[in-house]
């Protein structure tokens, strides 16, 4: 069954296989997706795509059942249907491909491909059909799964590409009609890539309803039969994928209005000081061959998708993951930052998006929370708490955190107030550079205002900035210069008015 | 040539699978170093008489180590499985020197005694699966509250158990001791409930929950089905305690699940869930039990015995992670 020929067909609304429309989802202070519509027809590919955070995942969750929409409609076969969790999910024949995958990694890549589904002869678990039905679908990717690729052995010991493999052919043992695959390929190599959209071919022919969503354009253009544009955490519309181009597809993710605008907070700084940090070469896991300087009173932004190797570079300049090769000066001295303990010391300060591992001390008070660093980079052992307070309460005001003592524990503030005292504690002794590492997830807009409004009075003070943001909108606004990473790489370089919403998607979107 | 270059890589990678599939190998191992130092210090002991006595007085604990682990392969635990088997213990033991001592209300007995653990599994799995309590408290409060109604029904310790009870369970069938026909159908029996769907999914939801959820596993259910197993293999260890002590006692399991736990560990399941064997705790309570044997009859002084088990459980403990890292490496 191919897909329909012209426009006119697709507006019947029974013809949908699944439809989805006005679907909304919030975490607290968060919107995920603010309305979210889709159509999906029987014997079609089609292709999801959107900034990030603009909330393809969300809405494919939505519809796999793993998340609880707050409003909106579920349309299956032209009958509206709760979807209230992968149980009810898997019986109304909607299988998906999870970007984090779901695999019990001890369990066997078998296993693992009938878990949802185990074949049984009585009581027990019929070992040979078992056998059978997950060789049937491992066959499926003969000769690209690569070494060491066996039915009985457990995931854990699989390559990232191989274990993606395993989620995919979990997805296809569902056999589910309507088959949903978020971010499928994203560790794939070429030859992994076409067996799998064979595959798909075959199974559009079969006439199933597929999401794709990709972060290349090369994919989706070689795949999709249909795209729709996320932007916002709303759907921004659907068009056949041979009626458009990559640059049509960026022009929609960006919206016309915005799209070559130069944002309004562009202003770099006055006059950029000396180098503060310099990078040469640096590769380690997850980045490779990293260079450039940042100047004192500079904002250096890092963009480009999720987990290109933004965070990662971060990380190794604060020494939480030291890299295998390259070299880095600070203030022109050779720097190896081997640990944390040796970059705090050096001056170097690490705020990262996700607080509760990194940042705050869950169950202590605030004081304790905004004054560890102070004691490392001094060597304090004993502290008096009103010498302390003294020292904190500036740094707490320049951010205008509230918060109604120091002995009340970190948990009773918002997400916001905690990042705000976790940045207050790089500031009692000021650091030579500031790493920021997606600082604002999870907290609110007046929150973000602050933290922006702080970030630049820093820079004009002098200090060395580094902001990894996956807003885009965020970076746009507050970096001076930005860094396209991909694939671990930095592929292109923003500056002046180059620095638009077109030119970062148009660099992060290329194929690497 | 070509069989020279493949060979170095594959041959660690295939010790470590080997390992990997049976976590349990360094229990064993230490097993039969600790027998053949038992039998070194007093040879009677690994004789069939001796054997049996260990067999006796440990079935319970073995018992109480598999009841254990399936809660464990789920990444929860159970703090009340001690509890479970004093309750056990002091209800059929009321129930039979009630009714009298004749087969059909030892029979009787047992049928209440399975029903007392399973309701007791039932109620945890329904606290922590359903209740979403953390499992290690919720479990320590069910244990003080199975305890309170094992001291309703059993105020004071040292009721009789029937001589029909007990004697069965030192008894001889066809010659063999009965404990070995007791391990032998608890090897059958584990051999089964492995081949059973909730032994797959159980370990899956240990693995990772959200993972299993989104597979779309009857997470709750599934878990709340490992405190029910659990609760039934606990009734089965009292059983094999009331059989050996030949009384109730309502406080006789309470130090017994701190074992269980120390035995699934020695048997190589990772108590965050998602990987172990079953053998591998029956193994872990065997090394408890030669361990304590073992201080015994090297004749340490009572005031010593404690510090010396201490210390012994914990060397057993290093060695299964030394001989599982040196046969990966």
């Amino acid at each position: 069954m191919s897909p329909p020929p012209d426009q006119a067909l697709w507006d019947i609304p029974d013809m949908a296989k699944l439809s989805i429309s006005g679907v909304s989802k919030a975490y607290g202070a968060t919107v995920a997706l603010s309305h979210g519509d889709l159509d999906l027809e029987a014997g079609e590919v089609h292709v999801l795509i959107g900034s990030n955070g603009s909330g393809k995942s969300t809405l494919c969750k939505i519809v796999a059942g793993s998340v609880k929409p707050d409003k909106g409609k579920v349309v299956l076969d032209g009958a509206p249907v709760a979807v209230s969790g992968p149980r009810a999910a898997k019986a109304l024949g909607i299988g998906i491909f999870y970007q984090e995958l779901s695999l019990a990694a001890r369990r066997t890549v078998e296993e693992n491909i009938c878990l949802p589904d185990l074949p049984m002869t009585g009581p027990f678990v019929d070992r040979k059909a078992l056998s059978a039905r997950a060789a049937r679908y491992i066959a499926l990717f003969d000769g690209v799964t690569g070494e060491d690729f066996a039915a009985n052995t457990t995931v854990d010991v699989l390559r990232a590409d191989q274990r993606q493999l395993v989620e995919i052919m979990k997805t296809l043992a569902t056999e589910a009609p309507v088959l949903i695959f978020d971010e499928p390929t994203s560790a794939l190599d070429r030859t992994q890539v076409d067996r799998f959209f064979e595959i798909l071919r075959r199974l559009k022919g079969e006439g199933r309803a597929i999401v794709f969503i990709s972060h290349r354009m090369d994919e989706i253009f070689a795949i999709g039969d249909r795209v729709t544009v996320l932007r916002d955490g709303r759907t921004v519309g659907t068009t056949r994928i041979a009626d458009t181009s990559p640059a049509e597809v960026v022009r929609m993710m960006v919206g016309e209005e915005t799209s070559l605008v130069v944002p309004a907070q562009a202003e770099a700084a006055a006059s950029p000081g000396a180098v503060a940090l310099s990078l040469r070469g640096l590769s380690g896991k997850g980045f490779s061959e990293v260079s450039f300087d940042l100047r004192q009173g500079e904002i250096l932004g890092f963009g480009g998708l999720h987990g290109q190797g933004q965070s990662a570079v971060l990380r190794a300049l604060f020494g939480a993951a030291p890299a295998a090769a390259g070299d880095i000066a600070l203030d022109g001295q050779p720097f190896v930052p081997a640990n944390p303990r040796v970059a705090i010391r050096a001056g170097i300060a690490y705020v990262s998006g996700d607080r509760g591992r990194d940042g705050i001390i869950q169950g202590r008070t605030i004081l304790e929370n905004v004054t560890p660093i102070h004691f490392l980079r001094n060597r304090l052992k004993l502290a008096s708490a009103s010498t302390l307070r003294a020292k904190a309460t500036p740094a707490l005001a320049a951010l205008n955190t509230k918060f109604a003592g120091f002995s009340h524990p970190i948990g009773s503030l918002s997400g916001g107030n905690q990042q705000k005292i976790v940045i207050a504690r790089w500031l009692i002794d000021r650091p030579q550079v500031l790493l920021l590492d997606d600082p604002t997830k999870g907290i609110d807009l007046s929150a973000k205002a602050d933290l922006f409004a702080l970030v630049r009075k820093l820079a004009q003070e002098g200090m060395a900035i580094i902001l990894y943001s996956s807003e885009d909108v965020e970076l746009l606004a507050n970096a001076d210069r930005i860094l396209v990473f991909n694939a671990g790489r930095v592929t292109r370089e923003l500056t002046g008015t180059d620095r638009t919403r077109f030119h970062l998607y148009e660099a992060a979107y290329e194929a690497a | 040539m070509v069989d020279a270059v493949a060979q170095p890589p594959r041959n660690p990678g295939s010790i470590k699978r080997f390992i990997e599939r049976y976590p349990f190998l360094p229990a064993l191992v230490i097993m039969l170093v600790l027998l053949a130092l038992n039998g070194l210090w007093q040879p009677r002991s690994v004789g069939l008489v001796g054997l049996t006595g260990l067999a006796k007085t440990y079935l319970a604990l073995m018992l109480l180590a598999v009841a254990q682990t399936y809660v464990i392969y789920a990444g929860d635990i159970d703090l009340s499985v001690g509890a479970i088997v004093s309750l056990v213990n002091v209800v059929i033991v009321a129930f039979m020197s009630a009714m009298g001592g004749d087969t059909i209300t030892v029979l009787a007995a047992m049928v209440i005694g399975l029903g007392v653990g399973l309701a007791c599994g039932i109620v945890n799995g329904v606290v922590v699966a359903v209740f979403r309590l953390q499992a290690i408290v919720a479990t320590f409060a069910t244990s003080i509250f199975f305890t309170g109604l094992a001291l309703w029904v059993m105020p004071v310790a040292g009721t009789p158990a029937p001589a029909t009870f007990w004697r069965a369970y030192g008894g001889r069938i066809l010659e063999v001791p009965f404990v070995f026909w007791a391990v032998v159908v608890l090897a059958i029996m584990l051999y089964l409930i492995a081949r059973t769907r909730l032994a797959i999914q159980l370990l899956a939801v240990g693995d990772d929950v959200q993972g299993a959820y989104q597979s779309g596993l009857p997470v709750t259910a599934i878990r709340m089905r490992g405190y029910a197993l659990c609760g039934l293999f606990a009734a089965l260890a009292a059983f094999c305690i009331t059989g050996d002590t030949a009384s109730g006692d309502p406080l006789v399991g309470g130090k017994m699940t701190l074992f269980s736990v120390a035995a699934v560990v020695l048997g190589g399941s990772a108590l965050a869930g998602g990987h172990g064997t079953v053998v591998g705790s029956v193994f872990g309570a065997l090394i408890i039990g030669l361990i304590n044997s073992l201080v015994y009859f090297v004749g340490t002084p009572s005031e010593w015995q404690n510090l010396v088990q201490g210390l012994a459980i914990l060397i057993a403990l290093v060695a299964g992670i030394l001989i599982g890292r040196r046969a990966r490496s």
